[in-house]
């Protein structure tokens, strides 16, 4: 790694005042406005903003595939000194998957299901030269095998729904990598994927890149995952290149006030439980208004919600045949899936509780039955001693003192319904609120999360993603809850409005001594916002304990792994 | 695999018998055969001894378990106005209905897919506006207008091609096909493309549906972007992922078009299956009615059946004994 900001003589690639707009309605949306970079010959080089900076739009501009009407209106990209805009269709695919290649963030979307790997490999491989078929599924073998599939001769024959995510990026890395190409641009490929497989991705692609000499263009939001690859970065915001150098330098030495911004919004930079810096952000939030009656209510840190030996089978009914047909042994029982096998645990009064686990651990299916959605196989939930559902044939959710963040702010509120009235819903349905005081008390939610109370007229789509997830916390909260279960409430967020929203959940919690429920893969993000922590592998829970102690000397063998895989920032030598 | 053809079977058995109740019942409420079978001025002995050789003088419900007795036996029954058995009748109508249907199908098929692919590969281009408003031309023309139409211009303006009939057939495995002929295929030619207006509409604005959602697509993209040409792409990747749904209308098209050809069989007097059916209702030819609709009814559960196979043919998720 240099720690100049020279380039060599021969730039790979050259990208200089690239500009890729979108017309639209009302003028053009400039996606990208100006980029100007330049990468040699193996060198990565990470690309980092938030969503709508256009780090991916430049992606799709180099390779050539920007979605209608987008266009390149101005700048020039050279590849070994041979100009890229402005080349006929024919021969931009020529150099496509041949000497520029691409790989997608999400693996589940970019296989085609009804393929077989080998297929696929094999049409990427025939996109560039007349091949035999024996010959080439000999090279899908051996690309599988480069990208450490374990049984290529097998697995060439599989489809991507047999793959796990992990796999299935792996194969998008072997099509990528087939033709020897002189560039990959990756975009996002890891964050759909577990910490662990995204550790496991990055140490094969660093290995791979250095052993080919391929250079890479690393387009990320995640700046600690970048600063593991890359040898420079770049930082975008609005189109922009607003900073870029050595990685090192850009990341522990920040020149510019938006990348400090973005470094200080992060959570594994701050003390835990204190407030994040924010660089861009909204103006602190009125006070909330006084709680409702919260009478016999045991003291802050007694045993509030027990969660007692909870299982969770999700199974299919087997008809009438197939019972036949499994007990005469022509077919196989159906497979039941044990997704929450036996947890016990007790979430103390204005505790938060982490839970930590990999994507099919049971966290989330462990949280809709705390949160009363999902009805338990098994066990008991009770909150302040009372049950939280009813028992009975078709049991259902009986208090309102718990309530749900979920993930995904775009899918969780009704898209045809204002905002006040998603609000006070609720609160109406069940009495706490008058129709005439709903208005009034709808404002004085917004206000509490910061949003605006003339806001209520709106509807959902008129919000930003952060704003989104704002307007499901007042809705929570809006029930006057003691307990609220947030299901990976920031991972869809950008790291300024994730901040955001973490400030706003710390200063509810103290404010209004509420218990949460945090379930996160994001380990970061618990180490800061958690008191105690569950780790959950495999529908069951593996460690539990306080933060800290967790943190620092993990006992049980799978939280040390998943204490490792996680991307480190560097650390300024101050 | 086994449990599922168990499970079909099944259900086609409580399908075909429910079918054939509610067809039985039906049609006996539609009006009494007799009054057509006998001539008004027979004696009273003569109609009371044609009612009993029918069996009609019997309670329905033992007219009916006699109907299923014999069908046990590979009876159907005799028609009352042509006087032979059933299952022959519909035996020998079946192949106009068959080689009409197919054609019509395989063109809808065969020609909408293509076009309709393009139409939604460049959504934005005027032959693709052409061809979607053509496809909105063909949903809202009806078809014995179109039919009608097709007469006027091409028999009767330019007397190029024959109005109606089948023409010369030609014997294949000892079954008289018009296809095999010039002067046949020059009949079918007119019928088939009326029959398939429909059909083809429809075709092309699912085919035009499903590829430009499918253009979209990161698997479109992580395709392009490795490299594929832009046939490839179309030929090799969406039209297997838009294939499903396809299928699934295909197969509907197929069944609802053997069984329902009617107003085209009627207008180009095709000798088919909707020509028969249509006679036999306006001459209450109750046995060839009950035994038609029970043929439909197992036709389409058949079609039916073959599309669930082919959708695991061409979707692996779909598919048992996962890895």
């Amino acid at each position: 790694m240099t720690d100049t900001v020279t380039t060599p003589a021969t730039p790979l690639l050259e990208v200089t005042n690239l500009k890729t707009w979108f017309p639209s309605g009302r003028g053009e949306v400039k996606a990208v406005d100006g980029v100007s970079f330049s990468i040699a010959p193996g060198e990565v080089l990470g690309l980092v903003g938030e969503s709508g900076s256009g780090k991916s739009i430049t992606g799709f501009s180099i390779i050539g595939l920007i979605d209608e009407p987008g266009r390149i209106i101005e700048g020039s990209i050279k590849l070994e000194g041979r100009e890229l805009v402005g080349l006929p269709s024919h021969e931009l695919r020529a150099i496509r998957g041949k000497t520029i290649s691409m790989v997608f963030q999400d693996p589940m979307m970019t296989l085609n299901p009804v393929l077989s790997i080998g297929t696929q490999i094999k049409l990427a491989l025939e996109a560039h030269e007349t091949i035999s078929s024996a010959e080439a599924r000999e090279r899908a073998i051996k690309a599988l095998a480069q990208v450490r599939i374990s049984d290529p001769e097998r697995k060439v024959d599989s489809f991507p729904h047999q793959f796990s995510g992990g796999m299935r990026q792996r194969v998008a890395i072997a099509i990528a990598l087939l033709h020897r190409p002189k560039l990959i641009i990756c975009d996002e490929p890891t964050t759909a994927l577990d910490v662990s497989i995204q550790a496991e991705i990055l140490a094969e692609m660093k290995e791979l890149v250095s052993e080919l000499g391929t250079a890479l263009i690393w387009i990320s939001h995640d700046l600690a995952i970048v600063s593991s690859i890359a040898d420079r970065v770049a930082v975008m915001k609005s189109g922009n290149i607003v900073e870029i150098g050595p990685a090192l330098g850009v990341l522990t030495k920040p020149q510019h006030d938006y990348t400090r911004a973005l470094l200080d919004a992060l959570p594994s930079r701050a003390k835990p439980g204190e407030l994040l810096l924010r660089g861009s952000g909204i103006a602190d939030a009125a006070p909330p208004p006084r709680k409702s009656a919260t009478a016999n209510l045991p003291p802050l840190g007694s045993p509030y919600l027990v969660i007692d030996d909870v299982v969770k089978r999700f199974e299919k009914p087997a008809g009438l045949f197939r019972n036949l047909a499994i007990k005469s042994g022509l077919s196989q029982p159906l497979n039941v899936v044990h997704a929450v096998a036996g947890v016990s645990l007790t979430v103390k009064r204005g505790e938060v509780l982490g839970l930590v686990g990999e994507s099919g651990s049971g966290k989330s299916t462990l949280g809709r039955m705390a949160a009363g959605i999902t009805v338990p196989t098994s066990g008991t939930i009770r909150l302040n001693g009372q049950p939280v559902m009813s028992i009975g044939r078709a049991p259902k959710k009986i208090t309102t003192r718990i309530q749900t963040i979920f993930q995904d702010p775009f899918a969780s509120l009704n898209g045809r319904m204002r905002i006040g009235d998603i609000i006070a819903e609720g609160p109406l349905a069940h009495r706490l609120v008058s129709r005439a005081e709903a208005a009034v008390y709808v404002g004085q939610w917004l206000a509490a999360v910061g949003l605006d109370p003339s806001f209520s007229n709106r509807f959902p789509h008129q919000f930003s993603g952060g704003q989104r997830q704002r307007i499901a916390i007042a809705r929570a909260l809006a029930m006057q809850p003691d307990v609220i279960v947030c299901d990976e409430p920031v991972a869809s967020l950008d790291v300024s409005i994730q901040a955001q929203i973490i400030n706003l959940l710390i200063r509810l919690r103290a404010e209004l001594d509420l218990s949460l429920v945090f379930i996160s893969h994001d380990l970061s993000v618990v180490r800061h916002l958690c008191d105690r922590v569950a780790i959950m592998y495999q529908g069951r829970i593996v460690e539990e304990g306080e933060a800290a102690a967790i943190y620092a000397d993990p006992q049980h063998a799978y939280t040390q792994r998943l204490l490792a895989a996680v991307p480190v920032l560097p650390q300024a030598a101050e | 695999m086994f449990g599922f053809i168990l499970q079909r079977l099944w259900q086609a058995l409580i399908v075909v018998l429910a079918m054939s109740a509610l067809v039985f019942c039906g049609v006996y409420a539609v009006g009494n055969p007799i009054d057509v079978l006998i001539s008004p001025d027979a004696t009273q002995d003569i109609r009371a001894a044609v009612i009993a050789q029918y069996g009609l003088d019997q309670p329905l419900w033992q007219q009916y378990f006699t109907f299923v007795g014999r069908i046990l036996h590979g009876d159907f029954g005799r028609s009352f106005v042509y006087n032979m058995p059933v299952s022959e009748l519909i035996l020998t109508r079946l192949p106009a209905t068959l080689e009409l249907t197919l054609a019509a199908v395989l063109f809808a098929s065969l020609v909408g897919i293509p076009i309709g692919m393009y139409a939604g590969y460049k959504p934005h281009s005027p032959i693709s506006r052409a061809i979607m408003a053509l496809s909105i031309l063909g949903f809202s023309v009806p078809t014995f207008w179109f039919g009608l139409m097709l007469i006027m211009v091409f028999a009767v303006q330019c007397g190029c091609m024959p109005a109606g009939g089948r023409g010369e057939t030609a014997s294949l495995f000892g079954v008289d096909f018009s296809f095999l002929t010039g002067d046949g295929l020059s009949h079918m030619i007119l019928p088939a493309l009326n029959l398939s207006l429909f059909k083809f509409s429809l075709m092309i604005r699912l085919a035009r549906a499903g590829t430009r959602e499918l253009m979209l697509s990161d698997t479109v993209k992580f395709a392009r972007a490795a490299g594929l040409s832009e046939f490839t792409v179309l030929s090799r990747h969406v039209l297997r992922l838009i294939s499903i749904p396809l299928v699934t209308v295909f197969g509907l098209e197929l069944g609802s078009t053997l069984a329902f050809a009617v107003v085209t069989e009627t207008i180009f007097s095709w000798p088919g299956l909707g020509k028969l059916i249509i006679d036999s209702i306006t001459s209450l030819d109750r046995p060839v009615m009950v035994a038609y609709l029970m043929f439909v009814a197992l036709l389409f559960i058949v079609i039916n059946f073959v599309v669930d196979l082919t959708y695991a043919l061409l979707d692996p998720r779909l598919r048992k004994g996962r890895a």
